[in-house]
């Protein structure tokens, strides 16, 4: 089933008995520049519960990487509070690793080194223990066999699965996702949401996922946040309930997938309307 | 095969080329235009070494510059590490250093033999100095340029990962810059080889620029010739068997064209 509403601050955190992992409250960002003061983002306020996998779409540049830069530690908000686990954020951490656009794999390291790369924090860990974890992270994805490779001798799949692999064997509470998929051939793109839906199933990690496909967000989503042009802020939310695995050219996703689209549009051409005041005082 | 064959070919047309150099040379020597003593044939020239080699004046000099090199080059490379590592990681270090190294690679190597004698005066720790001097700024300059080109997404890649504030410069900014630090190494190492030679022409009483210096006492240009083809050999077999076997590897480790296909 299907369900689109109004977005109410807190409602899905009231509705789950288990803590937020990640709690948003009042978030903005503002960026100073000797030239202008941009507003990229909020207010914000958010409730992600534990192992859901809430998707972020908005048009381009509306600050929904902003978003997630924020949670992962790398930038702090200009105002309101983010919290994991209950715990404020403070800096980037292990407990919350983010996937990016491009790989960003280490071309120093083969692939098995690259998937271990986390697991040096983890003191307690033999090598041989890291070994085994990276191992069979590797296996996860399915690049077994690519342990030994050079980054470079990858295709652009390979690598950003490579990535995925690199990313869970920390063991992180949160998955921070930037457009993973958005550099990948479409073929490739769409083995992928079956691999990353059967990874979510089986380790139920807390995701925060940015995309503009809003037929990626109505497959992979619990819950699609549609944002405003920048700022950004919560616009609309569409709780799926679509039943898992999901077919990414199932009939139901291509319907939410429309209606995610619809609001978006709309988003598109209310901002037209109002770019020009801002474009005075902005950049 | 068809690329071993093109080596191969090239491999012949070099020697096939410094064959007919050699040739001419010799004929050239042989038409007398100037004094052997001040032009010598190839012939002569061969005999020459062979006969420093045979005295046992050829070995120990190379040794010397050698040992003196590896010594003073491995104090200049971590010197060059440190100082680009701190330029490629704070603007003001950079700021206030990069066109002070600018400034000092353009001196000559041996521009910076009287000033090394006049403070260290005539003992190895000069020699050092110089190679020091000559090598420590241009591998500096090549870290931190490294250092600047990485991209920004494989740093927040390994914050997000957890690593930490300190751990940082070992295992991913240096790592990442490897490319470039190799490359600055090739360079400080040739530059360094300046250095030695120079300082040994001046100062010390063996080392391969002691025994150009004694050519040029003697009137033996057989042996000043002898020495600088010495010179030339052990600069190239160390930078094409030892620092380009390490480019090669670090940059097919990276997927990068090979550097200076060809050569």
């Amino acid at each position: 089933m299907t369900g689109a509403q109004p977005f109410r601050p807190g409602a899905d955190a009231a509705a789950t008995a288990t803590p937020a992992r990640i709690s948003l409250e009042g978030v903005t960002k503002t960026y100073v520049t000797p030239r202008a003061r941009v507003d990229a983002l909020g207010p914000v306020s958010l409730e992600v519960a534990e192992g859901e996998f809430v998707v972020l779409a908005g048009p381009s540049g509306c600050g929904k990487t902003t978003l997630l830069n924020l949670v992962a530690g790398f930038e702090p908000p200009s105002q309101g509070e983010i919290r994991v686990d209950g715990k404020e954020v403070a800096g980037p951490g292990p407990d919350r690793v983010m996937i990016f656009q491009e790989p960003a794999l280490f071309p120093w390291l083969n692939v098995l080194d690259n998937v271990a790369f986390g697991l040096r924090q983890h003191t307690h860990l033999s090598a041989a223990e890291r070994r085994a974890i990276a191992e069979h992270h590797l296996e996860l994805v399915h690049l077994e066999g690519f342990a030994q490779a050079f980054v470079h001798e990858l295709s652009g799949g390979m690598k950003q699965r490579t990535a995925l692999a690199r990313a869970l064997a920390p063991a992180p509470r949160v998955l921070l996702c930037d457009e993973p998929f958005g550099s990948l051939d479409a073929l490739t793109r769409e083995r992928l949401y079956a691999e990353i839906q059967e990874l979510h199933s089986r380790t139920r990690k807390t995701t925060l996922f940015v995309t503009h496909n809003t037929r990626e967000a109505a497959c992979l989503a619990d819950r699609v946040l549609v944002l405003t042009a920048r700022p950004a802020r919560i616009k609309r939310v569409f709780t799926v309930d679509l039943p898992r695995p999901r077919d990414f050219y199932d009939a139901r996703v291509s319907a939410l997938a429309g209606q995610i689209l619809a609001e978006l549009r709309s988003e598109i051409t209310e901002d037209r309307g109002t770019t020009h005041e801002r474009d005075k005082a902005g950049p | 095969m068809s690329e071993t064959k093109q080596a191969l070919r090239n491999t012949l047309v070099l020697a096939a080329f410094l064959f007919a150099v050699l040739l001419i040379w010799q004929a050239v020597s042989g038409l007398a235009l100037l004094p052997s003593y001040a032009f010598p044939s190839p012939a002569q020239v061969g005999g020459r070494l062979v006969e420093l080699a045979v005295d046992g004046s050829l070995w120990p000099s190379a040794k010397a510059s050698l040992v003196r090199m590896t010594l003073g080059f491995s104090i200049s490379a971590a010197l060059g590490l440190l100082l680009g590592l701190s330029m490629g990681t704070s603007e003001v270090v950079n700021t206030c250093l990069r066109s002070l190294f600018l400034g000092l690679q353009t001196l000559p190597s041996a521009a910076w033999v009287p000033i090394s004698l006049l403070v260290f005066g005539l003992s190895d720790t000069a020699i050092y100095f110089v190679i020091v001097m000559s090598s420590t700024a241009a591998m500096a300059i090549a870290t931190a340029d490294g250092i600047s080109h990485i991209p920004p997404v494989l740093l927040r890649a390994a914050q997000t990962l957890g690593t930490t504030r300190r751990a940082m410069s070992t295992r991913v900014v240096l790592p990442a810059a490897l490319p470039s630090i190799v490359t600055g190494i090739k360079l400080g190492w040739t530059l360094g080889w300046h250095g030695v030679v120079s300082a040994e022409l001046i100062k010390s009483s063996v080392g391969l620029g002691f025994l150009l210096h004694a050519g040029r006492e003697l009137n033996d240009a057989a042996q000043v010739i002898g020495i600088m083809l010495v010179t030339v050999l052990i600069g190239l077999v160390l930078d094409r068997l030892l620092f380009a076997t390490v480019e090669r590897r670090v940059r097919t480790r990276w997927g990068f064209a090979p550097a200076g296909a060809g050569a």
